[in-house]
């Protein structure tokens, strides 16, 4: 029985004459309390995946839905936790989660609110910077403050694009072992964006990798059969691990050759991975939405 | 523990002078807490001491070029002479605190002052007479060095004078037989013109001689030896306060707010008890009319405020409350309409066209409009309840003094106000919608994953993404609104800087000049403190470390 479920989709961009294909005839279903990843190259559709799964861009064909009902709009049931943190950056760690809890549940009292900021923030150990300004926190420490006011929204689906992706390995693996604890712990249905085949296989129980754009679709899933818990010390030599990310990281490899010989000549786009950054808008913004967005669609 | 408290008195501070933009202090209060004290006074050399030494080295060059260019106003004013400037504003503005004390004073206390007074006046008129005998001999041996150093260049100037005189008529007569000459032919005309040619040049030169020596008599004339001007200077001082004792004499005695009630009273008394006495109807109806002026005389002089004459520091005051009205009204109208040009881009549309145009527009344009337009509000404006209210005495029913009451609000601030802020309108404006379009794209997904009303989307997270760039649009509009309401208070006579320094350069006395240049120094260091204002309140909104703000 699937949770949640893309059917037939495409998405294009442009007028009817020069039309970017950017996804076409995606077909993906996830049943409840199921960690999937999707895997794929930079610029290959990843994002765009994800905002249609949290609803904040819809298909220019087909349908999403999530427990038979197509998703519209965004909102607090689809968890959306953004790439580049997007925390507010005029409120504390636990102003920004405050700011969710209230919103999503208007009807808890004072003290319950401050219970379960107090609850999230644990649970990504952060209790000890939650009076802290982002800009006073490493990468790691948003990202987890992100997680945190993510699951704060108590969302159905959880939607991650591509968490850790702007961190350091050492940070990375530190927080796969918490975002894995938690789900463990509290079950519920995920979706891992990622562009780390060792990450999908620790993590997912299914791997979908994603061919290269334009016109990107999903090809033929991976199953990861390996029982959990899953320990990072001693996954590096079971044979199942091995061969999973052989296998993808070959499939990958074809798919990037495949690609290049599609597309010789025309440039393939550069990853558009950056840190959010916390400095004041000068007089003269740097207009980083505006050089992003073209980019970050493909 | 005590160094930990240390340490929080010395960050507390670094970070107050951190927030303040005042960096330059940060190497002397590092300097105190011990820190690293090479690097600070190393430090302290390079920002603070090589600065100041710069600009005592421009205060000098100043002094040393002003009394080098002579000007219709006198000698370009000295620092030192600025400072005179000012400090004789300053005793201006004490004498006009002591008069207006002196108008209110009532009973003993006045009593009192006036014997006070009279002791002291006693004792400067002694003073005053003895230095303008000092002066006078001063003047007199003066004036005899002078008619000394002028005497020999006088008799050399009469004597050419008369020499040339001579020659001159010679010269006439020469002429004239030569012109005879010519018509009895026997002389070319060309003879003639040369010959009055070089009458002409012998002519303008001797007057050019005689010239010069009537200049150098005028220049030592009219600049006469320094201790005639110190001892003319120290008499002029203290004949100046005798007068002000005089003055202040006259608003204890009859020009006393509260004597004047008095008389006023012992006139109706008289009225009155002619009132009663009169026969003959007439006469009755002239007192009664007599008694009911002389009450309505009694409310208003009870009332009466002594009528202070303008200071600087008066002027000072209005123009900064002027500015800070205009510029509320900038900020009311600008942040509103930024905002909603930044959400929509329709509105944005609409008002690009409006900014463009208006956006150039003189202040001195604007003034004229306002002055046209806000006139025709109030065209009565003594008896407008608006001015009625912003100067009457108290407020909230007469529980509290009004604390804008000195402000004498006319319809001439109200228009400087107005162009304070039309022109200080766009700056806010354009920030304004500018930090609202710009807000991070992320931010606005997070308003949408939690379904935020247009409200709360608003007020959590349009506005506070912002503000700093709202902040940075006031502090341009503020600093220039204070510019433009200089120039419009000159121009419209608005109580004011501007005015005063407009006022100072009609009246041409010998120290409207260094009376202007302290007001042009007293502009720059209230604009300075304006911006410093600004500074603070932008990094307390913004959200990071502030460094993008210098």
């Amino acid at each position: 029985m699937s949770y949640l479920e893309i059917d037939q989709v495409d998405v294009s961009f442009g007028p009817v004459s020069d039309r970017t294909h950017v996804l076409s005839d995606i077909n993906l279903s996830v049943k409840e309390n199921e960690f999937v990843a999707v895997i794929g190259f930079s610029g290959a559709g990843k994002s765009t995946l994800m905002s249609l799964l949290a609803g904040l861009q819809e298909p220019t064909k087909g349908e999403v839905r999530m427990n038979g009902e197509v998703i519209k709009e965004p909102g607090p049931d689809l968890g959306l936790m953004f790439q580049n943190y997007s925390l507010l950056p005029w409120l504390t760690v636990n102003e920004n989660i405050r700011l969710a809890v209230k919103t999503v549940f208007p009807k808890l009292s004072k003290k319950e609110i401050t219970d379960k900021i107090g609850h999230y923030v644990d649970m990504v150990k952060l209790s000890h910077a939650g009076d802290k300004l982002p800009h006073e926190l490493s990468g790691g420490m948003r990202q987890r403050a992100s997680l945190a006011r993510t699951l704060s929204l108590d969302p159905k689906v959880l939607l991650l694009d591509e968490p850790l992706s702007a961190l350091d390995a050492l940070t990375r693996s530190e927080l796969q072992d918490q975002i894995l604890n938690i789900w463990e712990t509290d079950k519920r249905t995920v979706v891992m964006i990622t562009n780390d085949v060792d990450e999908a296989v620790l993590m997912a129980d299914r791997i979908v990798p994603l061919t290269m754009g334009p016109s990107a679709t999903l090809a033929e899933e991976y199953k990861v059969s390996m029982e959990r818990p899953r320990d990072r010390q001693t996954l590096n030599d079971h044979p199942e691990f091995m061969r999973l990310k052989s296998e993808i990281t070959n499939f990958m490899m074809g798919l990037n050759k495949e690609s290049k010989e599609l597309a010789k000549g025309s440039l393939i786009p550069m990853p558009d991975i950056r840190p959010k950054d916390f400095s004041l808008p000068t007089a003269r913004p740097r207009l980083k939405n505006k050089q992003s967005q073209p980019t970050s669609a493909a | 523990m005590a160094e930990s408290s240390k340490d929080k008195i010395k960050y507390g501070l670094l970070k107050f002078i951190d927030v303040s933009g005042f960096k330059v202090f940060d190497p002397p209060v590092r300097l105190i807490f011990g820190e690293d004290p090479q690097k600070q006074i190393r430090d302290i050399a390079k920002f603070m001491v090589l600065p100041m030494v710069f600009v005592l080295l421009c205060i000098f060059t100043w002094n040393f070029l002003a009394p080098t260019h002579k000007t219709k106003s006198g000698a370009v004013p000295t620092p030192a002479k600025v400072w005179d400037a000012y400090k004789d504003n300053r005793r201006f503005d004490e004498r006009e605190n002591e008069k207006e004390e002196a108008f209110a004073l009532t009973g003993e206390e006045r009593e009192a002052e006036i014997a006070a007074v009279k002791a002291e006046l006693v004792e400067l008129e002694k003073k005053s007479t003895e230095l303008q005998k000092l002066s006078d001999e001063a003047t007199k041996v003066g004036q005899a060095k002078i008619d000394n150093a002028i005497a020999p260049i006088k008799t050399q100037y009469d004597e050419l004078n008369a020499k040339f005189r001579e020659e001159r008529k010679e010269r006439k007569a020469e002429l004239n037989s030569l012109a005879e000459k010519i018509a009895e032919k026997q002389a070319t005309t060309d003879e003639l013109i040369t010959a009055v040619k070089a009458d002409r040049t012998a002519t303008d030169q001797e007057k050019t001689l005689l010239k010069d020596l009537k200049t150098k008599m005028d220049d030592i004339r009219s600049d006469p030896p320094e201790e005639i001007k110190a001892a003319q200077l120290a008499a002029n001082k203290v004949a100046d306060e005798v007068q002000h004792y005089k003055k202040r004499l006259d608003y204890l005695t009859s020009g006393n707010r509260e004597l004047k009630v008095v008389k006023l009273e012992e006139k109706i008394a008289a009225d009155q008890s002619e009132l009663v006495a009169a026969a003959d109807p007439k006469a009755i109806l002239k007192e009664a009319k007599s008694v009911v002026s002389n009450e309505e005389k009694i409310v208003k002089t009870a009332e009466q405020d002594y009528p202070r004459t303008a200071t600087i520091f008066w002027q000072t005051r209005r123009s900064i409350a002027t500015v800070f009205v205009g510029f509320f009204i900038a900020a009311i109208v600008a942040i509103p309409l930024g905002i909603m040009c930044g959400l929509n881009r329709i509105i944005m549309a609409c008002l690009t066209p409006i900014i463009s145009i208006f956006r150039p527009v003189s202040p001195v344009v604007w003034l004229l409009i306002f002055q046209i337009i806000v006139g025709a509000f109030f065209p009565d404006p003594e008896t407008h309840w608006l001015f009625k209210t912003l100067n009457n005495d108290t407020i909230l029913w007469g529980l509290l003094p009004n604390p804008i009451a000195f402000l004498q609000t006319n319809p001439a601030m109200i228009f400087s106000a107005c162009t304070v802020a039309m022109c200080a309108l766009w700056p806010a404006l354009v920030n304004t919608a500018l930090g609202v379009s710009a807000i991070d794209k992320d931010h606005m997904n997070v308003a949408r994953v939690l379904k935020l009303g247009f409200w709360s989307r608003l007020f959590k997270i349009v506005i506070p993404s912002s503000l700093p760039l709202v902040f940075a649009g006031l502090r341009i509009s503020l600093g220039v609104g204070w510019m433009v309401l200089i120039a419009a208070e000159a121009l419209s006579s608005s109580d004011g800087l501007g005015k005063f320094v407009w006022d100072e350069y009609q009246n041409g006395s010998s120290q409207s000049f260094a009376n202007i240049i302290l007001a042009c120094f007293i502009v720059g260091i209230i604009g300075f403190f304006l911006d410093r204002i600004m500074i603070i309140l932008q990094r307390l909104v913004s959200f990071d470390d502030g460094s993008a703000t210098a």
